[in-house]
């Protein structure tokens, strides 16, 4: 297994390299020095020149690409601009939060839709296949933002349940200012999943395999949770480690709304102020996290499918 | 549909009658096997009922109201805390970093400067703060002595030998200033000192171009010297009234110096100014607690007011501050403030514009079911300079023969009164040149023969300008930020062009690509703000004078000698009947050259609970928060 990981992160290479050649291109080529959003509102010559100088805008352009891969082989992207903070120190911190809310989203989003795919998919067919559906299309229908909008203006004003914003940092308190979040983001989610895994189960249903559990007189609860549900892992698997990136990336709406200080907004006002050590370094971060939950994916394919050979 | 496959999940008749569940089933039909395992009666106790949803909802809440919601923090029991928002994240506690004003604002409670502005007092006044005094001014208006404050101390901490906070003195002053010449702190106001303090400029270039050596902090700088341990010196290149404004500013905070040295990169997490505030805690990107100061100096509520503000004189005299702490929350979305500030989690806000027609009546009083609550309010009209503005280096609307007739016609097919209207709930005050209401030289009611709407007069000078009708014009570009309402304002403005036979392309930009945009004289036309630093008509003007344009404060381009002329003149004079007429001429220039046009200032709708108490809201005067008491509980 360990020849394989190692060959699929040197194949991760020309992936950060592109990514980091995009990046720069947009940045460094397309936008050029944003001087005169740093040196104040009212600037001089001088003062932009030595912006440039400083952060090495003034050097050729094959020259500021080798120093931004310095950064990227270090991972020291030196500080913010906008507040002169080191940027590892800023993801760390807010990689944390992000992550408390769409982990456990992301968790029981998976669950809650496997299961409700596994019932619809049971009942193929029937009413409560349909009544499964409809509600995760008009769940999919409706924008997150007036899920958002709605839920807590009922959920957190009118019906005072849940925390209307607001975060405190301990392990234990965060989760009254997260538990709108999560649940939101759940039933944002669990609409596309369903349908999903729904489509996948119905798939395997169909499989010879399953028949002939069935003719073998297995029981309906063992063919569903062993011979469905166990060869249609590859699929949900898939689905489920893509998502890793945005993990750590968070949600930008949901961050804002309930005051959470995760990496999406983060991202948001790197990306409006033109903080480029923070853009660049969430560029990498998002594209080793693409790389890593690749190879996550591979390895879990191996786990779940004893067919599947890591070479 | 059905897909063809397996007869599993098909379902080939109804389902069976409950009294055929307990017959006899042929265990190996696959068609069976389905309604087996759906229908089967399983025992009582693991029969699902409609009270397993609801229990689990009930947990649900339980556990919610388990983790503590909508208690207070133990800490805050008993205490005077006000619970206040900030609408953006916190930056930077740095006072000469600081790029919003919402830094500004947090860091201004532990944080203070030499003057201040006097609380309850209109039209402006400043006071002394950390100085002992207003200060001396030499006859020829460039050298101001000031003398400092003695016994003030810093707060206490770890930077601090044995962490006791050490006594202000001038010398402060001097390395507070100065280190808004050192790149390495990220400042944002050099500007505001540049071509001013004898000797500064030559220091901070000669810092700028220090490469790896350390900074000089011991160099000496002429105009910037502590002549004693309690006073400081400043020499001037010219006369500038403003300075005074200047050194009330948070670029001019004093900061200690062995702190700022021990944390480093670090120092704008912290804030270790003189103020009656201090930092407990900062939690990045949601919120902010401040602390009453312990050890700060006896500082007196005021005991002047203006006669419309005499009636916040009820804690004149005692000692400030009177809350035991402040909380600052981070809010970046409108309606979690509003709901929170509506629950009363929160002391005040600042009204979102949304909110308007339910809150305020047409006469901008307050709807009485809001007073029956107990909300009070408080219109502030701000120092507000909003515009479309040309660049007068443009070919087409700059210098070309014909542009200053076509920069009145497009002044002329604005409506204001409908942005106004649609975007600021008619709630602006439009008016003509570039000084606000509230200063030195406004003039209120329609001053401007090129204000619009006037369609035929606007054709009329669109033909004058060598384009009848638009025609030969080619389409004109505006540039404008994506923030806020501004692409609607700029739809409803190329509609407005577009009556008199104008086109015009609106280019959506992030601030920062117009800001860039603007600095490098790229922007054909914009739509920008301007809000007032110091509350004195100069800060307006200077956005004309030829020596600032871009990348300077004047992203107009605009150069005219006569207006330059009056300028230097003008700003150099204390306030007065003199300086009062310069100024008028030079806003009658501008009426006429039409550099910008569709001029608006804000009113900004601040509401509290009225157990707040003293509150006078400003956004020029930053320290008034250690004003603010609470009104004790019956």
């Amino acid at each position: 297994m360990w020849p394989y990981i190692i060959r699929r992160l040197l194949w991760g290479i020309p992936i950060v390299l592109g990514v980091t050649m995009a990046v720069f291109l947009g940045l460094h080529v397309m936008k050029g020095s944003p001087s005169a959003t740093y040196v104040g509102k009212a600037a001089t010559q001088e003062a932009l020149d030595q912006f440039d100088k400083k952060y090495g805008f003034d050097k050729s352009y094959p020259e500021q690409y080798i120093n931004y891969l310095k950064e990227v082989v270090t991972f020291d992207f030196g500080d913010s601009w906008k507040n002169g903070r080191p940027v590892g120190d800023m993801i760390s911190e807010g990689a944390g939060k992000s992550v408390s809310l769409t982990l456990p989203a992301l968790f029981l989003t998976s669950l809650l839709a496997i299961c409700l795919a596994l019932v619809a998919s049971y009942f193929r067919g029937r009413g409560t296949d349909r009544t499964i559906m409809v509600i995760a299309v008009l769940g999919m229908s409706v924008s997150f933002l007036v899920y958002i909008v709605v839920l807590q203006y009922l959920l957190a004003f009118l019906l005072p349940i849940f925390q209307i914003h607001g975060y405190e940092p301990g392990l234990v308190e965060r989760w009254q200012f997260l538990m709108l979040p999560i649940i939101i983001q759940i039933i944002v989610g669990v609409g596309y999943d369903t349908r999903f895994y729904r489509s996948v189960f119905v798939e395997e249903i169909g499989k010879d395999h399953v028949t002939t559990a069935y003719a073998k007189g297995a029981s309906k609860r063992r063919v569903m949770f062993v011979h469905v549900l166990k060869n249609a892992l590859i699929p949900i698997v898939t689905r489920v480690m893509i998502s890793i990136p945005f993990l750590v990336t968070g949600s930008l709406l949901l961050e804002q709304f309930f005051g959470i200080p995760g990496i999406g907004s983060m991202l948001l006002a790197a990306l409006d102020t033109d903080d480029f050590p923070v853009i660049k370094a969430l560029s990498v971060l998002i594209s080793l996290l693409f790389i890593v939950s690749t190879i996550l994916n591979d390895i879990l394919y191996a786990v779940v499918d004893p067919r599947v050979r890591l070479k | 549909m059905y897909q063809t496959g397996p007869y599993i999940g098909r379902r080939e008749g109804n389902t069976l009658p409950c009294n055929d569940l307990d017959a006899p089933q042929h265990v190996g039909s696959p068609r069976n096997l389905e309604v087996l395992a759906v229908l089967r009666p399983v025992p009582m106790r693991q029969r699902p009922t409609a009270i397993a949803p609801l229990l689990s909802i009930v947990a649900l809440v339980g556990v919610v109201q388990a983790f503590g919601c909508k208690k207070p923090p133990a800490w805050e029991k008993g205490k005077k805390v006000a619970h206040l928002a900030v609408r953006a994240k916190i930056g930077t506690l740095d006072p000469v970093a600081t790029s919003s004003s919402y830094d500004n604002e947090v860091l201004s409670q532990s944080y203070e400067g030499l003057y201040n502005y006097k609380y309850l007092v209109r039209p402006y006044e400043l006071e002394p703060m950390l100085a002992k005094s207003l200060p001396k001014i030499s006859e020829d208006g460039l050298t101001y002595t000031i003398d400092i404050r003695e016994g003030v101390y810093f707060h206490d901490d770890k930077c601090f030998p044995n962490g006791k906070g050490r006594e202000l003195v001038a010398q402060d002053f001097v390395y507070s200033i100065k280190r808004n010449a050192d790149d390495d702190n990220h400042p944002t106001g050099y500007w505001i000192f540049q071509d001013r303090i004898v000797g500064l400029d030559e220091f901070q270039k000669r810092m700028a171009e220090r490469g790896t050596a350390p900074f000089d902090w011991e160099a000496d700088v002429e105009g910037l010297q502590a002549t004693g341990k309690y006073q400081l010196q400043i020499k001037l290149k010219r006369p500038f009234p403003q300075i005074l404004y200047v050194l009330a500013m948070n670029y001019a905070y004093a900061v200690p110096r062995e702190c700022a040295q021990y944390y480093g990169s670090e120092f704008g997490n912290r804030a270790i100014g003189t103020g009656p505030f201090v930092l407990k805690e900062w939690t990045r990107g949601s919120r902010v607690i401040l602390t009453k100061n312990p050890t700060y100096r006896d500082v007196r509520y005021p005991s002047e007011a203006s006669p419309e503000f005499q009636y916040l004189l009820e804690d004149a005299g005692k000692k400030v501050p009177f809350l035991d702490a402040i909380v600052y929350q981070v809010y970046e979305q409108d309606q979690p403030m509003w709901l929170k500030f509506r629950v009363g989690d929160l002391d005040m806000v600042q009204m979102p514009a949304e909110y308007h027609d339910d809150v305020m009546q047409s006469d901008l009083t307050l709807e009485q079911r809001f007073k029956d609550e107990g909300i009070e309010n408080y219109n502030l009209a701000l120092l507000d300079f909003i515009y479309r503005g040309f660049n007068m280096q443009d070919p087409i609307v700059g210098t070309g023969a014909g542009s200053k007739y076509l920069r009145q016609a497009i002044s002329l097919a604005l409506d204001g009164e409908e942005i106004n209207g649609a975007f600021y709930n008619g709630t602006c005050v439009l008016y003509d040149g570039p000084v606000p209401p509230g200063l030195d030289s406004y003039v209120a009611g329609v001053t401007s023969p090129y204000r619009g709407p006037n369609l035929d007069k606007a054709k009329e000078l669109l033909a004058k300008a060598g384009y009848p009708g638009g025609k030969g014009l080619p389409t004109l570009q505006l540039d404008t930020s994506t923030g806020g309402n501004s692409p609607e304002q700029a739809e409803v403005f190329a509609r407005a062009l577009k009556r008199i036979g104008i086109k015009l392309d609106v280019n959506l930009n992030s601030f920062s690509e117009l800001s860039n945009k603007l600095k490098k004289k790229k922007a054909q036309m914009f739509g920008l703000a301007w809000g007032a630093d110091y509350p004195d008509a100069e800060n307006f003007l200077q956005l004309f004078y030829g020596p600032n344009e871009a990348p300077g404060s004047n992203n107009f381009n605009y150069s005219n000698p006569a207006y330059d002329e009056l300028y230097a003149r003008g700003s150099i004079l204390q306030p007065g009947p003199e300086r009062t007429a310069i100024y008028q001429q030079m806003r009658e220039i501008l009426i006429e050259d039409v550099p910008s046009l569709g001029h608006m200032a804000r009113i900004r709708f601040y509401l509290w609970h009225g157990r707040l108490k003293n509150v006078l809201p400003d956004e020029v005067h930053k320290t008034w928060r250690k004003y603010l008491n609470i009104k004790e509980s019956n």
